[in-house]
């Protein structure tokens, strides 16, 4: 029993130097600037206040919670039933049209990257919600992992349902979503995630200040210097932790299916 | 009860928008990189392969190529040595492993503007830690972003810190999937913990490695956040990598003739991988977690 108490106690150690920059980061954020250039600590909200207030954060936060959570729950829509149609049903063309689906696992965005900025500038969706969500809707690997959970649900549920009656989306959303729930909070987690921390889209695709999301904004509070010779770096690791602070919340309430949306969903 | 247009309209969405903003894109870059056009105008004539001769022969593109290779040669091999030592240690299911593999998780997740910020504070060279640290110790600032010699490392070693719980996560699997026995015996045997790994991890374990090796190969040809961030590509393009240029020469300059160009040879190689990846890797590789 002790030597697994010192163990812990090591691991949780380790584990604290390790992630430090996050936790320093936090801590510098409460402190006003002049205690901080002179190594006295003074706590303080005014950093929030200011990056909430002048500097805008609020809207960006509200901006990244918007646009992933749409693109969260487009994308699980539209893979969900493409998932249920690969899984369930025979029909010609299927093997092509999935092979076409998971295909676009292997092809990195950045061939896509000024086509897209083409077409939406050609629509006028450029600096717009949509043209920020758009391009991210689509997910494959979210509908290939789903197609392969939705497979290993018995058939005979499927049938029971359908000889009562049933059409196929009342199926779908009856029978397969309740059974596939872990499936597919996994891949909304994974989805919301990726596109929180998303950078070189709405960079590209955002010029207008009120539609910049957190990333965008935190990049251009820190290289702009708000002001002074000497970066102001309280208020810069306030803005971080708002930045960070929603995913690391989520990843504290649920790391198990967490980890399994990211592992499985960076295996691409 | 079900037509035969069913599944058609089921998937119908999903694939619209993929054709949309994945595969028709493709072909526009194609397009593109054989045409002229500053996107102001309307004309874009063709010219041939004029932009590939450009690309293929600015130093810009052969430094941002070599860039991003040294980056890869160097924060891959680490990656996976530092993440294969460190998931032997945690695969076991309990509470400290846990707690550290968590721990170590935690920044794959994360805003990399964030870690960016918080590590451009890191090695600022006025008030940054790392140079009170030294000065602590009597030593001199050093200019760490700044000096074309070590802007490259700092790159290499906040990339590391973010990636590596996903790497461990990865490994844990694949040694999960060997056989939990083996640790057991591992533990009775203490003195011939390093052996055992050696002789019986790492090989049990080499697919799992091939599969990690390709995708941040991949990845690490795809880096882009970090950088521009904390460097922007310099100093005098010491860390400008293949998609920074890209993004300069597309969107600031607004070459998109020579933008697409770079695209579409970086699409090449990456395809490349990919296919590599799935044809000799394939089925061998077991990533359950």
């Amino acid at each position: 029993m002790k030597p697994e108490a010192l163990w812990s106690l090591a691991a949780l150690a380790a584990g604290l130097i390790f992630l430090s920059p996050v936790l320093y980061t936090i801590w510098m954020s409460f402190l006003t600037v002049d205690s901080y250039y002179a190594g006295t600590p003074v706590l303080t909200l005014d950093n929030y206040r200011a990056a909430f207030g002048e500097f805008d954060f609020l809207r960006y936060l509200l901006n990244s919670l918007l646009v992933s959570g749409v693109v969260t729950l487009g994308g699980l829509a539209l893979a969900v039933m493409a998932a249920f149609a690969f899984a369930r049903f025979t029909f010609p063309g299927g093997d092509f049209l999935f092979a076409a689906v998971v295909a676009t696992l292997m092809i990195p965005s950045h061939i896509t990257l000024i086509p897209n900025y083409l077409t939406l500038a050609k629509v006028g969706l450029l600096d717009s919600y949509a043209g920020l969500i758009l391009p991210a809707i689509s997910n494959g690997f979210a509908a290939f992992f789903l197609r392969q959970y939705i497979r290993g649900i018995p058939r005979a549920l499927d049938e029971a349902a359908y000889m009562d009656g049933a059409r196929p989306l009342q199926v779908l959303w009856r029978v397969i979503v309740p059974l596939a729930r872990p499936a597919i909070l996994s891949m909304g987690l994974y989805i919301f995630i990726t596109e929180w921390n998303n950078y070189i889209w709405p960079l590209v695709a955002i010029s207008d200040s009120d539609l910049y999301t957190l990333q965008i904004g935190l990049a251009k509070l820190y290289r702009e210097n708000p002001g002074e010779d000497v970066i102001n770096w309280p208020l810069v690791m306030a803005a971080s932790t708002i930045t960070i602070l929603p995913i690391l919340i989520g990843f504290l309430a649920v790391e198990r299916h967490l980890v399994r949306g990211i592992t499985m969903g960076a295996v691409k | 009860m079900t037509s035969r247009l069913t599944p058609y309209l089921l998937i119908a969405p999903l694939l619209a928008f993929i054709a949309v903003f994945t595969y028709i894109p493709i072909l526009t870059s194609a397009n593109l990189s054989f045409r002229e056009w500053d996107f102001l105008t309307d004309a874009k004539p063709w010219v041939g392969t004029e932009n590939y001769r450009l690309v293929l022969s600015s130093s810009e593109f052969w430094n941002s190529v070599k860039v991003t290779a040294i980056f890869a040669l160097i924060s891959v091999p680490l990656r996976l040595v530092l993440a294969i030592a460190i998931a032997s240690y945690l695969v076991r299911e309990a509470l400290p492993q846990r707690l550290l593999r968590g721990a170590l998780f935690l920044p794959s997740v994360t805003s990399t503007v964030a870690i960016a910020v918080v590590f451009s504070w890191l090695f600022a060279t006025d008030y940054g830690v790392i140079n009170a640290a030294l000065a602590w110790f009597g030593l001199p600032k050093v200019y760490w972003l700044q000096d074309p010699q070590l802007a490259l490392w700092v790159i290499i070693l906040v990339n590391t810190w973010k990636q590596l719980g996903y790497d461990i996560v990865i490994y844990i699997a694949g040694l999960q999937a060997i056989s939990p026995d083996l640790y057991d015996a591992a533990d009775v045997d203490g003195g011939k913990r390093f052996h055992v790994f050696r002789r019986v991890t790492v090989p049990l374990v080499m697919p799992t490695t091939y599969f990690l090796l390709v995708i941040s190969v991949i990845e690490a040809f795809q880096v882009f956040t970090v950088v521009d961030v904390m460097t922007r590509g310099g100093p005098a393009g010491a860390t400008d990598m293949v998609v920074n240029l890209l993004y300069r020469i597309g969107f600031t300059l607004f070459d998109i003739g020579q933008g697409s160009a770079i695209a579409v040879l970086l699409f090449v190689l990456l395809i490349a991988l990919a296919v590599f990846k799935a044809r000799v890797l394939g089925r061998k590789v077991h990533y359950e977690a």
